[in-house]
């Protein structure tokens, strides 16, 4: 049936290779942490060990390498020992194929530093953070860019004149200097907003408006900092479509043909959205890293900040979790955006069932 | 008859970033009478497609008005307010059947849209199923398969389909004028006898009126035009009718272009063509005396000094002193 | 004149595209020889396969099916394309589109020597530039410093033939190369593809829609229809005498003009 659906077996392709991406990121996940010499049940026992017995020491270690699955064990969970008593090391294929099984089912296994605060409560804590920050600062910012983009290509004169170079200055710098700039400016000489966290540690967090107005607060620079960003950006890019769009043969046609001018921008648009929806698979990586990256200069409760405190304390369960999340999130938003500029634009629709 | 374009004195220029002016349209002057297909034949850069824009009332910087005016059914409309060309003039008055036809049509626009589009942007209130029906019939009429096109996007369409699909849209008002841009120019010999002969069809059934046949094939006039104008440097050289140009061209620039054409058909391999050496000049600087006298063949001592204008020899008018 | 010699020798040439119900032949089942110093022209409406077919030959298409032998051995197995490339090479239809835009019409020239194994010096390689422009009528002095997008359409088409006199090439695969140039200028590049033709004694494959241009420079003409070969033969057999319908249609669609071509019946 795939022979007489372009477009599905063009989907089916897509997907496999996505899939096929995510495997090498989830494998690169599992290896990375366990290239170094760090073993979690090693950091585990040196903060606990001391004031144990030897005996209560070893139970103790047991319990973390069941826990871990570093060690052999049967049915019932007992572990299974070697002649001299020494417990069975699991093989690293048996690990991996655990952590694919675990990862799965949303399982990430326990944070090492926070033990036994399993991973994805850590995750669950911190991803509406993230969440509330980065969602309305990424689409807001794609939207409101290519919008601006869009009017300095058309309008052209002062605005396009003062509007360009800023924007390019803004998209210029990297997102790790303009968090800082901005904490800076507004932090530190204006000290108009604050700088650090997701709201006043003196409150609880909870819904009511003491705590609702300090988070309000604290959103401002961390937004800023993601949202001018995206703008900078994408106006760059969609302005330039634009006037390239602007210059084509079919838009002097319309012309020509008295089309109207609304009729024409919205033609403009259109076409100059393409390329730059194909922009944005390439770039999402990117910018959400970018973002993460805006949370851990503003110390922002989110993601980023987990991350960052995970790698600072060695504690690769959260690592894992955390990159898997992202990476997952990013491969399913590439993935979407490539299959809807399909339905979009006849031109890839044709190439792809020529190729097909 | 009243005619129905008169372009009286027209001179357009463009003003480059650095101030330079190019005076693109020199000067030209001609009528187009009701039902009449008037040629413009000439090498690229001679003007032919900076006086369509003049022609349309669609001069947009860096083109500029230096003088003149251009009248349809007695209008000026040069000098109309830019909305009012848009909405009363172009597609109705005038209407431009483009060269790259190929690119012509918005990529991501059914056929049907954008033909709609057109419509409405002449007639705001018109009524959505009416719409549709006159699409089909116009282009069932034009000899397309209307539902399948009209649902197609361009990418979809060949070359030769997607000319007629352009040739439909700018007639589906039936315009007064067209202006006809090398629209066959890039197609095979057999697509470009079809494009031809579909402007005929329009014409003989009266859906558009009269046409100006641009091309810088002169072989090609002799079959569409009535009356054929050859332009050179901005300015029409020679006008009369196609049995005068074509076969008893008198300005030295006629001659070499029909000389320099390949006659395409067999039988005729010891007719040698010539190519025209050198190039038009430079209409950034100021130009004296006759404007091709640096390639003409039968150049005399005087033509660099002598400014040359219209005058008429032989039925039809030529610009060249020494023509007779 | 051409000699006895095969250059090219097709049996069975196909070539197709895609699969099953998409599947669509290009090149169908086409047999020919074209003999060394010939010039042949391959005619035919667009998409009658007759550029696949110029591809075939420039080796940047590979047979579907059948053989397709330059000087008796299969293209595809005579080893390093570059070597093929020295003795192929082609002239498109859009000469911008030949040449980067960024670089000098002169430093692009020069690149051409670096398809030769051994480079002559550099006074040699400047000679041989200058005379491969004057060749073309295109005077050296004057592309000095200059860049593609400063010259004219045909001036930039003779740049492309200039090319070719530098390359020296055997066999020259000319794809439409008058048809982006003005009506004017088309019998000036003609004119220097005969001279090339005749200085290089090379063997030429001219591709077009027009039978009427190639009735002018060919020694034989491939009539091509929906990828089939449909008539081969002199230009005067082939014009004067056609035995496909095909051919006659091509004939009765060129503009002549001392016949009757479309007509109008409302004709004033």
């Amino acid at each position: 049936m795939f022979r007489q659906h372009p477009t599905l077996r063009y989907i089916t392709a897509r997907a496999g290779w996505y899939a096929l991406t995510f495997l090498v990121a989830v494998t690169i996940n599992f290896w990375l942490p366990r290239l170094g010499e760090a073993n979690p049940v090693d950091t585990l026992m040196a903060r606990v060990s001391g004031s144990m017995d030897a005996q209560a020491a070893r139970e103790r270690e047991e319990s973390y390498l069941r826990e871990f699955g570093l060690v052999q064990t049967d049915d019932t969970g007992k572990i299974l020992r070697a002649a001299d008593g020494t417990p069975l090391r699991t093989s690293i294929l048996t690990q991996f194929l655990r952590y694919l099984r675990m990862s799965l089912q949303g399982d990430f296994g326990r944070s090492i530093v926070q033990h036994p605060r399993p991973v994805s409560d850590i995750i669950l804590t911190a991803l509406p953070w993230t969440l509330a920050l980065q969602i309305p600062a990424l689409v807001l910012g794609w939207f409101i860019g290519n919008g601006l983009g869009a009017l300095a290509a058309y309008r052209r004169g002062v605005l396009d004149k003062v509007f360009y170079p800023v924007a390019l200055l803004v998209s210029a710098i990297p997102s790790f200097c303009f968090g800082i700039l901005l904490v800076y400016i507004f932090g530190v000489q204006l000290e108009w907003l604050p700088t650090l966290g997701g709201y006043d540690e003196a409150l609880n967090p909870g819904f009511n408006a003491a705590f609702l107005s300090s988070a309000a607060t604290y959103y401002i620079l961390p937004f800023l900092s993601v949202f001018l960003l995206v703008v900078g950006g994408q106006a760059i890019g969609m302005r330039s479509m634009c006037i390239y769009e602007l210059g084509t043969d079919y838009v002097r046609y319309a012309k020509l043909m008295g089309v109207r001018e609304s009729t024409i921008v919205r033609y403009m648009f259109r076409n100059a959205m393409l390329p730059q929806l194909t922009g944005l698979a390439l770039t999402l990586g990117g910018m959400v890293g970018g973002a993460l990256i805006a949370e851990m200069v503003f110390s922002y409760p989110g993601l980023g900040l987990s991350v960052l405190t995970a790698i600072q304390s060695l504690d690769y369960p959260v690592i894992t979790g955390c990159t898997l999340l992202v990476t997952t999130c990013v491969l399913v938003a590439n993935f979407t955006v490539d299959i809807l500029i399909g339905f979009l634009d006849p031109r890839i629709r044709a190439a792809r069932e020529g190729e097909a | 008859m009243p005619a129905i374009l008169e372009v009286e004195d027209l001179r357009l220029h463009y003003l480059t970033r650095l101030g330079k002016r190019v005076q693109a349209v020199d000067g030209v002057s001609f009528q187009l009478q009701p039902g009449e297909i008037l040629g413009i034949a000439g090498e690229s850069g001679c003007g032919k497609t900076t006086l369509v824009s003049g022609l349309m009332g669609l001069l947009m910087p860096p083109l500029h008005l230096s003088s003149g005016a251009v009248r349809i059914a007695g209008r000026d409309i040069l000098r109309l307010p830019p909305a009012e060309v848009r909405r009363s003039v172009l597609g109705r008055d005038i209407a431009m059947i483009p060269q790259g036809a190929l690119n012509s049509l918005n990529p991501t626009r059914k056929i049907r849209d954008l033909a709609t589009d057109v419509i409405l942007a002449h007639d705001e209130g018109a009524d959505r199923r009416a719409i549709q029906e006159r699409l089909r019939e116009r282009f069932t009429r034009i000899g397309l398969e209307a539902d399948a096109v009209l649902n197609a996007y361009p990418v979809q369409l060949p070359a030769g389909m997607k000319q007629r699909v352009v040739i439909g849209i700018s007639t589906l008002l039936n315009p007064r004028i067209v202006i006809a841009d090398e629209p066959s120019s890039a197609l095979d010999v057999s697509s470009q006898k079809a494009v031809i002969q579909l402007l005929f069809n329009l014409l003989d059934e009266g859906i558009v009126s009269s046409m100006v046949f641009i091309t810088h094939e002169l072989p090609l006039l002799r079959h569409v035009a009535g009356r054929i104008a050859v332009m050179y440097a901005g300015q029409i050289v020679e006008i009369g009718t196609t049995e005068q140009v074509i076969f008893d061209g008198r300005q030295p620039y006629t001659r070499a272009l029909m000389g320099s054409m390949l006659s395409a058909e067999p039988g005729q391999k010891s007719r040698k063509p010539v190519a025209i050496e050198g190039a038009p000049p430079n209409l950034g600087e100021p130009i004296s005396g006759c404007r091709f006298a640096v390639r003409c063949p039968v150049a005399q001592p005087d033509c660099p000094q002598r400014d040359q204008v219209l005058r008429e020899v032989a039925g039809r008018h030529v610009r060249c002193h020494h023509a007779h | 004149m051409p000699t006895d010699t095969p250059c090219f020798e097709a049996r069975n040439l196909t070539r197709a595209f895609g699969h099953g119900a998409r599947r669509k032949v290009a090149v169908n089942d086409a047999t020919f020889t074209i003999a060394e110093r010939e010039i042949v022209s391959l005619v035919g409406q667009s998409g009658c396969g007759k550029s696949v077919l110029a591809k075939l030959l420039l080796r940047l298409e590979k047979p579907s099916s059948g053989d397709l032998l330059y000087h008796g051995r299969p293209i595809a197995e005579s080893g390093d394309p570059r070597a093929y490339w020295r003795d192929v090479q082609a002239v498109f239809q859009d000469p911008y589109a030949a040449f980067n835009q960024f670089f000098t019409i002169r430093s692009q020239l020069k690149a051409c020597f670096r398809l030769f194994d051994r480079r002559p010096p550099e006074g040699e390689m400047e000679e041989r530039i200058d005379q491969a422009l004057l060749a073309v009528n295109l005077r050296p002095r004057e592309l000095d410093g200059k860049y593609p997008f400063e010259l004219s359409g045909g001036q930039m088409q003779r740049l492309l033939l200039a090319r070719i006199f530098i390359l020296r090439p055997r066999v020259l695969i000319a794809d439409e190369p008058t048809s982006m140039v003005d009506a004017c200028s088309r019998a000036g590049i003609l004119e220097y593809l005969m001279k090339l033709k005749e200085e290089l004694s090379m063997t030429i494959v001219f591709v077009t829609h027009d039978i009427g241009l190639a009735y002018y420079v060919s020694d034989r003409l491939f009539i091509l229809h929906e990828g089939r070969i449909v008539e081969q033969g002199t230009p005067d057999d082939v014009t004067q005498r056609p035995t496909s319908p095909f051919t006659r249609q091509l004939l009765d669609d060129i503009p002549s003009v001392h016949r009757p071509w479309v007509s109008r019946v409302g004709a004033k």
